[in-house]
């Protein structure tokens, strides 16, 4: 017999997954207006350095999951004012500028090989199993519903309530209004850019604490991420909220069908892309219809 | 004194001048008009103020700064503010947060308060989508908007196209109390009449290139320039 409470809590944390790993992609997509494809590979390196700082330098934990976030943002930030913001401003097209993204996504993940080797990593944490009910959990798992929950009511008044998420909004809308309005573009972006790079890398943590540390951890989950970015409504934050749980929740009960049906869960990768064509094609816009809703 | 000082400007996008040669002059306190059929460089002589445009040749200068080429940001944050044609207004943010990020520049604390006493219209409208706003309304937001930063000089974009008589009165009104509270405006308009009752000088732009200044009267005496470029029938 199916637990349906199981399948909806698994649903629910890989939403809050999902939903960290894809917030900064929507955001720096609706301000930036391209896909940066480097943004897999923020999700790995994050999880590497946490790797580096609590595995191979035995740091405390809440020590190297803070080194690794903050680093994230750097290489965030950097990709920004060293490649996308000098393409941008000699007028680089859509295509010039996702395809440098993908260049890049190469540059740190071969870096990451190169540094670490391409084995599988653990970080070596056993997690005990936690009861709630039908529901079985561990921590860890616990520890990402948490932190996703904290993170997005912290956007959600940093975008409402603060001078720099308002700007960060208005840009997104209207870049030459907000220009005009004093607003220092190339800061927005910058900080929105590092922000989302963070949160990017916090996710690659949980996700390779969850399973297994290897070089296309990140790249594993970007399909996702574009169907979430898409579905949501690009530069969205409410949309990505939305749409990760849909995505959590087909893919969980996917798996179901999946089994139901005698066929491989691995299958699940298919959802994603089912979801990121049907949106294509039903409502490009999105959920929280684009250009005139971001954020 | 002069708070703008556009010399010889010639000015366009990419390798293309639009404006050629232009020079005009806003006195303190003033209302400056620029008038002329579509395609003329309006928009392009505003626009290359805000440092939207390429320069190619001339200066200009404000409040007795050289600014050719400064940064969009740079500008507003000297007290220059500009409203575009279209979309003038941050549609997915609520009309409060239009005023807010308006008055991003501002030392002191915003006051909503303050701004609603000149815009009463949009004292009902502080919570709603700025996209759900109806043309006139919209108007006035993005007016509102470019005011609460405290500037010195407003630049309007056709403030008037493709709203109601009622409406385009209100805008109007607006900007003769603007200018009765110090700000200097520049105005690129296509209503010409109307335009002129409320300006102190005006320049008249065809295909780019000033063909004429005067004050409001002189441009509306001469009758060949009102027959020939400002579609007026006497």
């Amino acid at each position: 017999m199916i637990n349906w409470l199981q399948v909806l809590t698994n649903s629910i944390i890989w939403g809050c997954m999902y939903m960290l790993a894809t917030v900064g992609l929507s955001l720096s997509y609706g301000l930036s207006r391209f896909p940066n494809f480097a943004h897999a590979e923020y999700i790995t390196f994050g999880a590497y350095m946490a790797f580096l700082f609590l595995v191979m330098l035995n740091l405390d934990i809440y020590l190297a999951v803070g080194l690794a976030v903050s680093l994230s943002a750097f290489i965030g930030g950097l990709s920004y004012l060293l490649l996308f913001k000098p393409l941008k401003s000699r007028g680089a097209s859509l295509v010039h500028l996702m395809v440098s993204s993908i260049g890049l996504g190469f540059l740190i993940r071969h870096f990451l090989m190169q540094t670490f080797g391409g084995g599988i990593k653990s970080f070596r944490i056993v997690w005990p199993t936690i009861s709630i009910g039908p529901i079985v959990t561990t921590p860890l798992l616990l520890a990402i519903l948490i932190v996703a929950l904290v993170i997005a009511f912290m956007l959600h008044i940093l975008l409402t309530k603060t001078k720099l998420g308002k700007a960060i909004r208005a840009t997104a809308d209207n870049p030459e209004l907000a220009a005009a309005s004093g607003i220092d573009l190339n800061k927005v972006s910058l900080f929105t850019w590092s922000l989302g790079a963070a949160l990017a890398g916090f996710s690659g943590i949980f996700l390779a604490m969850r399973s297994s540390l290897v070089p296309l951890l990140g790249w594993k989950v970007l399909l996702q991420t574009f169907a979430i970015t898409l579905l949501g409504g690009i530069g969205s934050f409410y949309g990505v909220l939305i749409a990760s749980f849909i995505l959590g929740l087909s893919e969980n009960v996917g798996v179901v069908i999946l089994t139901w049906l005698g066929l491989s869960a691995d299958y699940r990768s298919a959802i994603a892309f089912i979801i990121l064509v049907a949106t294509l094609i039903l409502k490009p816009e999105g959920l929280m219809a684009v250009a005139r809703r971001r954020v | 004194m002069k708070i703008l000082e556009i010399s010889n400007l010639t000015a366009g996008y990419w390798r293309l001048p639009v404006i050629e040669d232009i020079c005009i002059d806003v006195n303190d306190g003033t209302v400056a008009a620029l008038l002329g059929p579509n395609g003329s460089g309006k928009s392009t002589v505003l626009k290359s103020i805000m440092g939207f445009t390429k320069i190619f040749k001339g200066s200009i200068v404000y409040d007795g700064i050289v600014i050719t080429g400064a940064s969009t940001t740079k500008l507003a944050r000297m007290g220059i503010s500009y409203v575009p044609q279209i979309n003038n207004v941050f549609r997915s943010l609520t009309v409060k947060e239009n005023l807010e990020v308006g008055a991003y520049t501002r030392k002191n604390d915003l006051s909503i308060s303050e701004i609603l006493e000149v815009f009463p219209e949009l004292r009902t409208l502080l919570n709603n989508k700025a996209d759900s706003l109806s043309g006139g309304e919209r108007q006035l937001l993005a007016i509102a908007r470019a005011l609460v930063s405290n500037p010195k000089l407003l630049l309007l974009d056709e403030p008037t196209a493709s709203l109601s008589p009622k409406n385009t009165a209100i805008v109007l009104s607006k900007i003769r109390e603007i200018k009765s509270r110090g700000i200097s405006v520049l105005i690129a308009e296509q209503n010409v009449l109307k335009t002129l009752e409320i300006s102190d000088k005006a320049y008249v732009l065809v295909s780019g290139r000033c063909i004429t200044s005067g004050s409001s009267e002189e441009i509306l005496k001469n009758e060949n320039l009102g027959r020939l470029y400002l579609g007026l029938k006497r």
